[in-house]
């Protein structure tokens, strides 16, 4: 039965890789379309010129800079700030009205005013990554202090605890789960933000290599990109779920929130 | 305690305002760069009255409304499917979640080259990232079907299709209108990028054009405009939720 389940997996991942490749060898296509198409070997060849020449690993360095740089600063800020109005009522009341509409709003729309103030290099790139990082780390630290449980509060308080006793043993190791949480949602907003960022504007970085390979109608190149991206979201989000079905492992099966 | 709430939080919004206005009032700033309260008000008024914002409303309005309709009649569907038939499940879950876990933006430039600066590249961008909340929430909830239900349509001699109205369908809605949410989110991202990457109209043209040339209060009335929509939209949904799933409304 499993293996059914891996064969089904695995003929639906090859099977669209397949047609790709064959379609454009039995059906011609238009010289238009062909523009913007490229067979799955022939990214696989850009792929590795880009490789050779270092282009690749020029552009992700400094994609990846940016990327730690503004989840850094995200973690440093978010981090604290929820616990802070997960803890003190009156903060969170004052506070409640610009996290709700921030973080429903698209942090993106504030990419243009981000590269007026940062300019066009690494800091506005950074900016619009930290922007929209902070948010779910922020909410969910908060979410998990909230939940800490009353009880095992009182328990601490009742043998002369202080609050930051309360705080280390039972609001932060309960929060843990919750942060982590956070933090998968943080590094997709991230790598949103860097990709985006560098659309518009820069002049490296794995985004501008995308769209300027869009624009000069290099396809490979351009899915070559993308597929490189698509790899370290993958690599990146699924570490992270590892770490988080390991930190609760306790809770009974619930239903995936994205 | 809600009153509290709102009270200090109406004080803190006045506050900020305020101190923004009062600030920018005594020093010294650059028009480019910086802006006042009052005149982000001024041209808020004035896009409203007779600006072109209302147009470029309109133009991202219907994208996303295809985007998005179009994820609904299509993600709901794969979901049931996959959330119901093994061999779907089996088939599909590791390509979609792959697909859903990749930043699949990145296509961006490729569709508004493909398919042109008009509503058919940003319909598709939106429909592209806000299918899948669709699919993995619907799924979720087929999977969360009570088996005890299931098996009373079928002793009483319920039909597949029985199954489908009376129990499937009617346990997933909480899960949709959760999905929409999730949904509304990606979906506004779509059109902002699709708009900044490459358009004529729209409100993310609007907001970048506004941005290239330093009209700063413009800018500022623009993102105003998305923030309210983007609340607006969001609380509905989130009103809805209370409503289907009542249980579920102390979740994020």
């Amino acid at each position: 039965m499993n293996r059914e389940r891996y064969a089904w997996a695995t003929a639906s991942l090859l099977l669209p890789l397949l047609v790709w490749e064959a379609l454009p060898r039995l059906l011609p296509l238009p010289r238009g379309a062909r523009l913007f198409f490229a067979t799955p070997s022939e990214i696989a060849v850009a792929l590795v010129g880009l490789l050779r020449g270092g282009e690749l690993q020029q552009h992700f360095t400094v994609s990846a800079l940016e990327f730690l740089i503004g989840l850094g600063l995200s973690v440093a800020v978010g981090l604290p700030l929820g616990v802070l109005l997960g803890r003190v009522r009156w903060l969170d009341d004052l506070f409640d009205p610009f996290v709700t509409a921030l973080n429903a709003t698209p942090r993106i729309v504030w990419l243009p005013l981000l590269m007026l103030w940062f300019g066009i290099g690494v800091w506005s790139k950074v900016m619009i990554v930290f922007l929209g990082a902070v948010f779910p780390l922020l909410v969910n630290t908060y979410e998990g202090v909230r939940n800490a449980d009353p009880v095992l509060v009182n328990v601490v308080r009742s043998f002369g605890g202080s609050e930051w006793q309360v705080a280390r043993m039972v609001v932060l190791p309960g929060a843990l789960p919750y942060v982590v949480a956070g933090l998968r949602l943080a590094i997709g907003r991230a790598i949103l933000g860097v990709v985006v960022g560098e659309f518009f504007g820069a002049s490296r970085g794995l985004g501008y290599m995308i769209a300027a390979a869009a624009s000069s109608y290099r396809a490979d190149v351009m899915f070559a990109g993308v597929l490189v991206l698509m790899a370290l979201s993958l690599a990146l989000t699924f570490s992270v779920k590892a770490v988080e079905a390991r930190l609760t492992r306790w809770r009974p099966d619930a239903a995936e929130s994205f | 305690m809600a009153r509290r709430r709102l009270v200090l939080g109406g004080f803190s919004v006045v506050a900020f305002f305020l101190a923004w206005e009062v600030l920018l009032s005594l020093v010294r700033w650059d028009p480019f760069f910086m802006t006042k309260p009052s005149l982000i008000a001024k041209a808020v008024q004035e896009q409203i009255l007779g600006g072109r914002l209302w147009h470029d409303m309109t133009v991202s309005a219907q994208a996303f409304v295809v985007g998005f309709g179009l994820a609904v009649l299509v993600g709901i569907p794969v979901g049931l499917v996959m959330g119901w038939r093994r061999r779907a499940e089996w088939a599909l879950d590791p390509l979609l979640t792959a697909l859903y876990a990749s930043p699949l933006i990145a296509l961006a430039p490729l569709l508004i080259i493909t398919a042109g600066v008009g509503i058919a590249a940003k319909a598709l961008l939106v429909f592209l990232l806000a299918v899948f909340p669709f699919i993995f929430n619907t799924y979720a909830g087929v999977r969360c079907t009570d088996p005890l239900l299931v098996n009373v349509v079928r002793s009483f001699g319920g039909t597949e299709r029985d199954l489908y109205t009376k129990v499937i369908l009617p346990g997933v809605v909480p899960y949709i209108v959760a999905a929409a949410r999730l949904a509304i989110g990606r979906g506004l991202v779509g059109i902002l990028v699709g708009e900044f990457y490459a358009a004529s109209e729209g409100l993310g043209f609007a907001i970048s054009r506004f941005g290239d040339t330093y009209r700063l209060p413009e800018m500022f009335a623009g993102i105003l405009v998305l923030a309210v929509v983007a609340v607006g939209l969001t609380s509905a949904v989130r009103r809805l939720e209370a409503v289907v799933a009542p249980w579920r409304t102390g979740q994020r």
